[in-house]
């Protein structure tokens, strides 16, 4: 009978701590603003929304990794603003859905094909790795023209 | 040179002694070692024992999910501490969260083996200390009625229709049953189980397999306690009346065989 409500206690005791739901992994396209120059990564005050959204992605914030949400469509554009001269950035990709867990659900994986841009700041974009994975990781490099200023 | 000698020679004297010393010890610790043989050589379950785990119900309280189910088991000392089990049981999985709504379930059996390991004091203790072998299986179905994957460019939902499997594996435990009644027992038991090659039923994955846990896991830990009766029924006694009753009525039934006398007419003719 001691055993029995020693295990009882246990269960209450564990059941305390269940019900906790990992948020489901999100793949995301990393980007890194490199200096064409030195192909060092340089920082700039980066604002930029999806095409066809109305709200921010990212407003007016000093980075050097900047990153994407792709969408299941074949494209994804968006408008980025670096130190307030702004280009549109066209990703062409495949989606694949993924299995998680029953607990953390499904997400999407990409695969990048090619990206298209405006040339006002952006000089050119190198695609390092064309996976776009859950595990974040630099998938292009975007270089960008540096200030007169300076600005690295 | 002769002191030399004599003292190497009674160096070789005293080392050859010391591992004779430590051979003659070396041989009575084998014989320490010798277990004695179990003296309990006898059945002390009359007739089979059923039981019902009363942990199943309330699995919800240890695991991810709402799963809950109900398992019986039947056991026999088929000879001396030996033990043969089969277990059946049907369990349910219910998840449900903003991103996922899964629901699996299906029925399960196990047999295999125990073996008690503690040693009778006399006919009346009942009291087993086990270890035991399971092989189990499983006939499930799972569904995701519906899942939504949340992103910057507006959600995505949709659904996954019944999809039906078959997983198998093996179980490894450890236990203890003791009467706690005249006839009624309780016991409990902590089991590894280690999946078995099991066929992939495609998109999604199997989530959850009943009578194992996740599916996902080569291995899982598991605790029951269950209550069984034995039912008071010595089968053995009966089979043995009745192989006796057919000893004693069989040379009742036979007729004496008509020995026939051999002709000998023609003899002494």
């Amino acid at each position: 009978m001691k055993q029995f409500l020693l295990l009882i206690t246990i269960l209450f005791i564990a059941s305390a701590c269940k019900e906790i739901y990992e948020l489901p992994p999100q793949a995301m396209l990393q980007a890194t603003i490199t200096n064409p120059t030195t192909n060092l990564p340089m920082t700039s005050k980066v604002t930029y929304k999806g095409i066809g959204r109305d709200s921010m992605w990212v407003s007016a914030t000093s980075v050097n990794l900047i990153t994407f949400p792709l969408s299941t469509k074949e494209t994804t554009s968006f408008v980025v603003s670096f130190d307030a001269t702004v280009d549109t950035i066209s990703f062409n990709h495949t989606s694949t859905q993924k299995y998680g867990s029953m607990e953390t659900g499904f997400y999407y994986e990409y695969k990048l094909k090619s990206i298209n841009s405006t040339h006002h700041r952006i000089l050119s974009i190198d695609i390092t790795d064309s996976l776009v994975t859950t595990i974040w990781h630099e998938n292009i490099k975007l270089n960008i023209s540096p200030l007169p200023s300076g600005g690295v | 040179m002769r002191i030399l000698s004599l003292t190497l020679v009674l160096c070789l004297l005293a080392a050859f002694s010391n591992g004779q010393t430590h051979k003659v010890q070396k041989e009575k610790e084998k014989e320490k070692k010798v277990k004695p043989k179990r003296e309990d050589n006898y059945i002390r379950l009359k007739g089979l024992r059923f039981g019902m785990d009363v942990t199943r119900p309330f699995q919800y309280l240890w695991t991810k999910g709402d799963r809950y189910g109900t398992e019986f088991s039947g056991d026999l000392e088929i000879s001396p501490n030996l033990f043969p089990v089969f277990e059946s049981g049907y369990e349910f999985m219910k998840i449900k969260t903003s991103y996922v709504d899964y629901s699996g379930q299906g029925s399960y059996s196990r047999f295999g083996l125990d073996y008690n390991f503690l040693q009778a004091e006399n006919k009346n203790d009942k009291n087993i200390l086990y270890g035991g072998l399971r092989y189990g299986f499983a006939f499930a179905s799972q569904k995701v009625n519906n899942y939504l994957i949340d992103s910057y460019w507006g959600p995505t939902t949709g659904s996954f229709s019944n999809q039906n499997y078959f997983a198998q594996w093996g179980e490894l435990l450890l236990g203890m049953k003791g009467e706690v009644f005249h006839n009624f027992y309780m016991g409990w038991s902590i089991r590894f189980k280690i999946q078995l090659n099991n066929k992939a039923i495609g998109y999604p994955l199997a989530y959850f397999i009943p009578g194992f846990g996740k599916a996902a896991n080569g291995s899982n830990f598991d605790l029951t306690y269950s209550v069984y009766y034995n039912i008071p029924w010595d089968f053995r006694k009966n089979i043995g009346v009745k192989k006796l009753k057919a000893i004693v009525v069989k040379p009742k039934s036979v007729k004496k065989p008509v020995v026939k006398k051999p002709v000998l007419k023609k003899l002494t003719d």
